[in-house]
């Protein structure tokens, strides 16, 4: 069961997932063409002084877009099909229980986003410590972490905002959505989200439950 | 016999508008039914409650003694369902949807599949989404031999089929209930279809049932007589036993439950002149139209 599961979600999402993922990769490496760029033409030392004394995020910029667009990406290669034609129907039909049918789904997705989402931080934390001292890196981790959550945070909010039967509360959905990301996204100067990280993980595990709603009203013949 | 659905009492509405209100429904084992109504009457609403996807206002619908809202894993296994236009995982191939389906049923028998999709003029790797409706048809259905359930479900089979994959569809269908005495419960837009499908008939009105009987009692008992009447001014459609009056000028179809005799003995006690007087030969449709009437 878990395995026919498996199979229909990667037929779904492989494209997607190779795609993104190697959009990831040339991201992280176009941020360390420049930070060796800066190196060679500035000198390490003023390079580090920037990064560690004026605040200078040497991994600012489209980086931080790049975890939402993957797990935006990824959701919607996942349950968009799912509600073409009311296609969920034959899931919720298949012998199996349907919120366990939609968690087997929703975990694949987040293990393919997990696997994307550890190829960019993994090259992005070595080629930093390649680059750059320890303190700088340890902060970059805690500033890019939030990112990551909001790109899971999003993929679940995909879920909810797609298998939601009814318009008005998709829209209604995707304001809170909005608003609910745009916290792990705001300004912050290097390593100053650390306090709040783990509060940030909370938010992402409980917004993985979302879709049960979503599909609930489903089930129920809301239109 | 054991009735694998039951639906008691059933009641829906979609808003204020009342769909049906204490509606009973039986299909017993083995029997193939139809469910016949205009649209709008309610037959995708029946559909969407039995497999569990529609929460009825009141009342409630059993297969196999559980109750549709919660059906266990088991039961689910033995009920093969049909969405409207045959849909299916479209991004699949025929190799790749057969796999995917054969996980989960332990019964799981792919031969009448492969025998279907032998008939099919399909690449190995074509995409279910870039095959015809008839062609997709053929894959929904050998889906559904392959599970090898014991209660089909159909919502309107027919649609989008050309007449050649509509015959295929019934002939196979018909013969694979019959041999392995499965119990089928469907819908069709198209109604000669039925005629050559089903046991027992079920027509549906706006918010009521008119009919749920063998389909060769209804047609032995609903009657059609045609006649001109002399006066055109005359309207019997309020009668007890006129189930249906049609009148275009002076030129009467009559649909009724009640003989030959009884209606010329009505008319002759009634003085109601007029000429031309037979019964007409129906088909399903004719008699389905001539119950629930043109409009």
């Amino acid at each position: 069961m878990w395995k026919s599961v498996i199979y229909k979600e990667w037929l779904k999402i492989k494209w997607f997932q190779i795609a993104l993922t190697v959009l990831g990769l040339l991201i992280v490496g176009k941020i360390f063409l420049k930070v060796q760029h800066d190196i060679l033409f500035n000198e390490a030392h003023n390079v580090w002084y920037f990064i560690l004394f004026q605040g200078y995020a040497y991994y600012g910029g489209i980086l931080k877009f790049i975890p939402l667009i993957i797990g935006i990406g990824i959701g919607i290669a996942q349950f968009v099909p799912e509600i073409m034609s009311k296609r969920i129907k034959l899931t919720f039909h298949l012998p199996i229980n349907e919120n366990k049918a939609l968690f087997m789904m929703l975990s694949f997705g987040f293990l393919c986003l997990l696997l994307t989402y550890a190829i960019m931080y993994g090259s992005f934390i070595g080629l930093s410590h390649h680059f750059l001292a320890g303190e700088i890196v340890e902060k970059a981790n805690v500033s890019i972490i939030p990112w990551f959550l909001a790109g899971f945070s999003a993929y679940f909010f995909v879920a909810l905002i797609v298998l939601e039967p009814i318009m008005k509360y998709r829209l209604f959905y995707l304001i809170v959505t909005c608003f609910f990301i745009i916290i792990f996204l705001e300004h912050q100067v290097p390593g100053g989200f650390k306090p709040i990280n783990w509060k940030l993980t909370v938010l992402t595990l409980m917004t993985s439950v979302s879709l049960l709603f979503s599909a609930y009203r489903f089930r129920k013949g809301e239109m | 016999m054991n009735n694998v659905i039951e639906c008691n009492n059933l009641t829906h509405y979609y808003g204020k508008k009342l769909v049906y209100e204490n509606l009973n429904i039986h299909v017993e084992e083995g029997s193939i039914l139809g469910l016949l109504g205009k649209n709008g009457a309610g037959k995708t609403t029946t559909i969407n409650i039995l497999n569990g996807f529609l929460q009825p206002r009141s009342g409630e619908c059993l297969i196999y003694g559980e109750n549709t809202q919660h059906l266990t894993p088991a039961t689910k296994g033995r009920i093969g369902f049909l969405i409207e236009g045959h849909v299916q995982y479209s991004f699949m191939d025929i190799h790749q949807i057969e796999k995917f389906y054969s996980g989960f049923y332990p019964n799981w028998n792919n031969k009448p599949y492969w025998e279907l999709m032998s008939k099919l003029k399909v690449e190995p790797k074509q995409k279910i989404s870039s095959m015809s409706c008839g062609q997709r048809s053929q894959v929904a259905l050998g889906l559904i031999l392959a599970q090898d359930p014991d209660l089909l479900i159909l919502d309107d089979f027919s649609m989008g089929l050309d007449p050649g994959y509509r015959r295929l569809f019934i002939d196979y269908l018909r013969a694979y209930a019959k041999a392995e005495n499965k119990t089928i419960f469907t819908t069709s837009h198209i109604i000669s279809d039925m005629e050559r499908l089903i046991d027992d008939v079920l027509i549906m009105d706006y918010n009521r049932v008119l009919e749920q009987c063998p389909v060769n009692d209804f047609m032995t008992n609903f009657k059609q007589f045609n006649f001109e009447l002399a006066n055109g001014e005359i309207d019997l459609s309020k009668e007890s036993f006129v189930a249906n009056f049609e009148k275009v000028k002076s030129s009467v179809e009559l649909y009724t439950y009640e003989s030959e005799e009884f209606i010329k003995d009505f008319l002759k006690k009634e003085n109601i002149a007029h000429t031309n007087f037979s019964q007409m030969n129906m088909s399903l449709e004719d008699a389905f139209i001539g119950l629930t009437g043109k409009y």
